[in-house]
């Protein structure tokens, strides 16, 4: 319908309005209305596809890589629906990448804080150091991750991962949280101190209050980062009833494996869940999913 | 801990002021602990290694060789090349892509009905929280030579390619954009919504058109937002790796291989544990340079 | 004021000091006298668990036959690039390195050159049935440096050419086919292109994406049989690898002609990353591909339990071994890889895991494991075995090729130059450069990967 309309309404739009008649002006408002509507809708629709690609695989029996009507199954996810390919690697990374998340966000909301609201002439050189080092390839000091991993007994050890997931993901979170923070006016602060308040008091009931958007975006960026790394976990566990999910998926996911479409589309939406899922809830908390923190502007 | 606490008030005024300094930076601890344990000690062997022959395998010790990794490097046509597609991965997916298409999206969903609004953003978050691999892999599927885009370009009667041969890097490109939008479009919604109205108004009166609008008043009151989050965008591209490895492993040749995949093929598969990190040092300067023009351009508008 | 600030602080990093000491405790391994750790690679496909399958009835067999005895598998699921990345950084410390470890025979070399093997003379000495073990085979396992062994196959694999009869039938052409001369196979894949139109004539592996594939069921067998044979790529006297041969260009020509003559897939379909699961279950079940340059365990792709069912395969395929180049030497080539068990330098429990690994490669129990995992045997008793010759129609061919296959040069610089061989296969398919061109480029990518001095010049 909108398609078929718009194009005739936008003709009606007078090439020059000087001085708009309460008229045309409410047509020309209406037509570019509904050809913004459109052209988001066609936009989303294309965005859409290879999210729908993956939903149509999953439940087809003989998938491919083109779009097809499925002959629905169950099948493809029945077989992956196990306790080695599924449910403990999830669980796995459930506990590392949550455990992980959480720490880092807490570690990063108390570095926050004296990093916005101190000065101090190690404030500037210590942030730039942690914005430069997130250009570096975690990939590349793994190696030295493993030696020192064994030289300190940590090798194969999940709250060891955890840690360091937590702190490879430190620099960017610090870094984005001490921003959010520095949205946050200090007026109400220095109200509260008057008062008698307490630095921590002052953090845990003024500030982080005001800033909840900013700790969300923190928290789902650190989960997606630590969800979907490899290697780490990869190199720094050996046992395989440690491994997380990511692992088994990369593997999987990049051989491209050319007879099991159906089963790798079933495990990408079964482990894009928690992610999903983490992203619904906490965007609950933000009404609507579009407080990614004015304070965003550096 | 109480001890301290309690000493600082007892204390003379240049010692407590010096003392409360260091308190105030107590918070810091774990963060800071947290990254010399695991980050700084690594990093800085890292740069050891940068300067060494060291292989994981195929040779038994490890000489320390200057800066022979560095000048290899500059004259390997294959690291060069993977500089140049670092660039243009960086400038055309992030700076352009994400970028552009981020603020048009914000703008646009200001204007559009709440039901399309919402739509549009799920459509696109969803992109974003998806793990890269899968990222990867669902964008193999819509590039492959038999996949979705192919099918779309056949039923609307336009030439197919074999995107992934032909046009590989503009494919990856476009990936990342699919994926990464998102960042950049939440960015600019909510620093459009700090934009005064009775300014758009003012403007809107006084006759300039909706790209003036843009151009003219709210980009300069979002400029801020603009650079920090290319600054975000660009160090974020710079280290994609998962997305590039899933959909092409750097190929077909090396038209896709950029510095990180680079740094891990010479790395891993060739084993060259020293030279791969060189090439990991080299990615971190180059995120340096974006970063130190983009903090330049924020402080240009500071003074 | 600030005590409460100071102690949610000081419980953050009292939780992670906490969390590093206790996860530390929870790790140390048990290096019992009577416990072995052994590592293999669990294959990316999901449903292929052949190999511990095989394994975990052999781990129990064993346990009960040594009691007291535990053997800890440890499944490594990874790409074989990165399989290997974790094995080595494993065996690089006494702490985390395995006792028995699972190594493709081409990487053998490189770990000896780290240290992270030990020699396995010792126990071979006394050991009668290493006698049984295929002279090729055998030679890939010692190291040039010192002449020691270093591990015991378990399989192989070979090369030739599979040929489909029906179309060889169509175009006209006398089966059992088996040419005399890279020149007879470029005759017959003229053949089919004139007779039988719409097929593809002859598939050789070419370029980057399909990797080792590129460089070894289709260079190398190319190569090595060129009159220098298996000092074509690396002289094994001089130990240097060798470059500007007319044997290079001569491969590099071959290549060429299939491409530029149209005898082979499209170049876009030879160079994508799909190009082996193509030809595997689409090509050749689909009788759209008359000659393939291709490996031993094809029939994986055909048996009931493969990614394509297609039991018309015994009926419909031939075998014919490669030709060299002019029919000189035995008149044939193979390459040959495999994967073998070592044991690490580092390995707390030599003693059991060679107990282990004397059990694995027992007649019995290696003709069950060539059996099940469709590959070329290496001991010779086993390939006369009955029920390993009849577990697939094309063991007894292609195990008749072992004697005169070939292996690749174990060393560290290979892969390296595997990729500058990929590099210049490519650019003589795209036509992107001649054939001297690309053969003096691959020159100088060999002298800058392992050093000019480490490099010889080849007979032009």
């Amino acid at each position: 319908m909108a398609v078929t309309d718009s194009p005739r309404t936008v003709r009606v739009r007078p090439a020059v309005a000087r001085r708009p008649v309460i008229g045309t002006r409410h047509t020309r408002a209406t037509a570019s209305r509904v050809a913004v509507n459109v052209s988001l809708l066609a936009f989303s629709a294309l965005y859409l596809v290879p999210l729908l690609w993956m939903l149509l695989v999953s439940v087809n029996a003989h998938g491919s890589f083109r779009l097809s009507v499925p002959s629905p199954t169950g099948e493809n996810f029945r077989n992956i629906l196990n306790s080695d390919t599924t449910y403990r690697p999830m669980l796995n990374g459930l506990l590392m990448c949550g455990g992980g998340t959480m720490l880092c966000v807490v570690c990063s909301v108390l570095a926050a804080y004296p990093l916005s609201r101190f000065r101090s002439r190690l404030r500037r050189p210590f942030l730039y150091t942690i914005l430069f080092s997130t250009g570096l390839p975690i990939t590349a000091v793994m190696i030295p991750v493993y030696s020192m991993f064994v030289q300190v007994n940590l090798i194969d050890s999940m709250p060891g991962t955890t840690l360091f997931l937590a702190a490879a993901a430190l620099p960017f979170g610090i870094w984005l949280m001490k921003n959010f923070m520095d949205g946050v006016p200090l007026v109400l602060e220095e109200a509260a101190r008057i008062d008698g308040a307490n630095a921590m008091q002052v953090l845990w009931r003024i500030v982080l209050p005001l800033m909840w958007p900013g700790v969300i975006v923190v928290t789902i960026f650190t989960f997606i980062g630590m969800w979907g790394n490899f290697f780490v976990p990869f190199i720094l566990l050996l046992s395989p009833e440690k491994l997380p999910a990511s692992v088994g998926v990369f593997t999987f996911l990049s051989a491209h494996d050319q007879t099991q479409y159906g089963q790798l589309a079933a495990f990408s939406i079964i482990y894009s869940i928690p992610v999903v899922m983490l992203y619904l809830v906490l965007a609950r908390r933000l009404g609507g999913g579009f407080a990614l923190g004015g304070a965003l502007k550096g | 801990m109480t001890v301290t606490a309690a000493a600082a008030p007892t204390a003379g005024p240049r010692r407590g002021r010096a003392v409360g300094g260091l308190l105030r930076g107590v918070p810091l601890l774990p963060a800071v602990v947290l990254l010399v344990i695991f980050l700084a000690g690594p990093i800085a062997y890292c740069v050891y290694y940068a300067f060494t022959d060291m292989q994981l395998t195929g040779a038994s010790g490890t000489h320390f060789v200057g800066f022979d990794n560095f000048t290899r490097a500059f004259r390997d046509a294959d690291f060069v090349n993977a500089v140049e597609l670092t660039l243009v991965f960086v400038v055309g997916s992030a700076v352009i892509g994400q970028n552009t298409l981020g603020l048009a999206l914000a703008v646009l969903m200001e204007k559009a009905a709440k039901p399309v609004r919402s739509i549009t953003s799920t459509v696109v978050i969803a992109a974003w929280v998806l793990p890269e691999v899968v990222a990867g892999y669902l964008m193999y599927a819509f590039f492959f030579r038999q996949g979705s885009l192919n099918a779309i370009l056949r039923g609307l009667h336009l030439p197919q390619q074999n995107w992934l041969y032909t046009l590989p890097i503009l494919a990856v490109c476009i990936a990342n954009v699919w994926r990464g939008t998102a960042f950049s479009m939440l960015v600019y919604s909510a620093a459009l919504n700090d934009v005064p109205q009775e300014l758009v108004e003012a403007a809107e009166v006084d006759g300039a058109g909706p790209w003036q609008r843009l151009w003219r008043v709210t980009l300069p009151v979002i400029r801020r937002s603009v650079m920090t989050n290319l600054m975000l965008i660009t160090l974020q591209t710079l280290s994609v790796f998962g997305l590039i490895y899933t959909m092409t492993r750097g190929g077909p040749g090396n038209k896709t291989e950029t510095l990180p995949v680079f740094m891990y093929q010479q790395a891993f598969t060739s084993s060259l544990i020293g030279y791969g990190t060189a090439v990991a040092l080299v990615l971190l300067v180059v995120g340096a340079l974006f970063s130190v023009v983009y903090i330049r351009l924020l402080k240009i508008e500071e003074d | 004021m600030r005590t409460r600030l100071l102690a949610a602080t000081a419980v953050a990093a009292a939780t992670t000091v906490c969390a590093a000491t206790l996860s530390g405790c929870g790790s140390g391994s048990g290096g019992s006298a009577k416990t072995i750790k052994v590592v293999y690679q669990q294959q990316l496909n999901n449903n292929n668990h052949v190999q511990a399958g095989f394994l975990e009835p052999m781990v129990q067999q064993f346990e009960k036959a040594n009691p007291g005895t535990t053997v800890k598998l440890v499944p490594v699921t990874a790409s074989e690039n990165d399989y290997y990345t974790k094995i080595q950084l494993m065996m690089r410390s006494p702490a985390t390195a395995p006792d028995l470890v699972y190594e493709d025979t081409a990487t053998i070399n490189s770990d000896v050159a780290s240290g992270y093997l030990q020699p396995l003379d010792g126990y071979l000495k006394s050991w009668q049935e290493w006698s049984a073990f295929a002279a090729p085979a055998k030679a890939a396992m010692k190291y040039a440096g010192d002449g020691k062994t270093y591990g015991v196959p378990d399989d192989t694999d070979t090369r030739g050419l599979w040929y489909n009869k029906q179309l060889f039938a169509q175009a006209g052409i006398a089966v059992p086919w088996q040419p005399k001369t890279w020149a007879d196979v470029l005759t017959a894949a003229r053949t089919v292109k004139a007779k039988v139109p719409g097929v593809t004539p002859l598939n050789v592996y070419t370029g980057v994406a399909a990797g080792e594939a590129s460089s070894m069921q289709g260079f190398e067998m190319l190569l090595y049989g060129t009159p220098a044979a298996n000092d074509s790529l690396y002289d094994g006297k001089q130990r240097k690898w060798v470059v500007g041969s007319k044997g290079f260009r001569d491969a590099l020509d071959f290549v060429h002609t299939v491409y530029g003559e149209g005898l082979g897939p499209s170049p876009q379909d030879a160079l994508g990353a799909n190009i082996q699961a193509a030809v595997g279950t689409e090509m050749i079940p689909q009788g759209k591909l008359a000659i393939d340059l291709d490996g031993s365990w094809m029939p994986n792709n055909w048996i009931r339990t493969g990614p394509k069912p297609w039991p018309q395969w015994e009926t419909t395929m031939g075998m014919a071994a490669m030709p060299s180049q002019n029919g000189q030497g035995s008149g044939k080539v193979s390459m040959s890889g495999g994967w073998a068990w070592s044991i690490p330098a580092k390995a707390k429990n030599a003693d059991l895991a060679w107990k282990f690994t004397r059990f694995l490669e027992s007649k019995a129990n290696s003709a069950q494991w060539n059996s099940v995992n469709a590959t070329i045997a290496v001991r010779t008793d086993v390939a006369a075995d009955p029920t390993y010759l009849k577990a697939l129609p094309s063991n007894a061919f292609f195990t008749a090729l072992v004697p005169a296959t070939y292996y690749r040069p174990g060393l560290p610089a290979y892969t390296q130059v595997s990729s500058a061989i990929q590099k210049a296969m490519e650019s003589v398919t795209t036509g992107q450069s001649s054939v001297d061109k690309a053969a003096s480029t691959f020159d100088d990518d060999v002298k800058t990967a392992v050093g000019a001095d480490n490099t010889v010049q080849g007979a032009r």
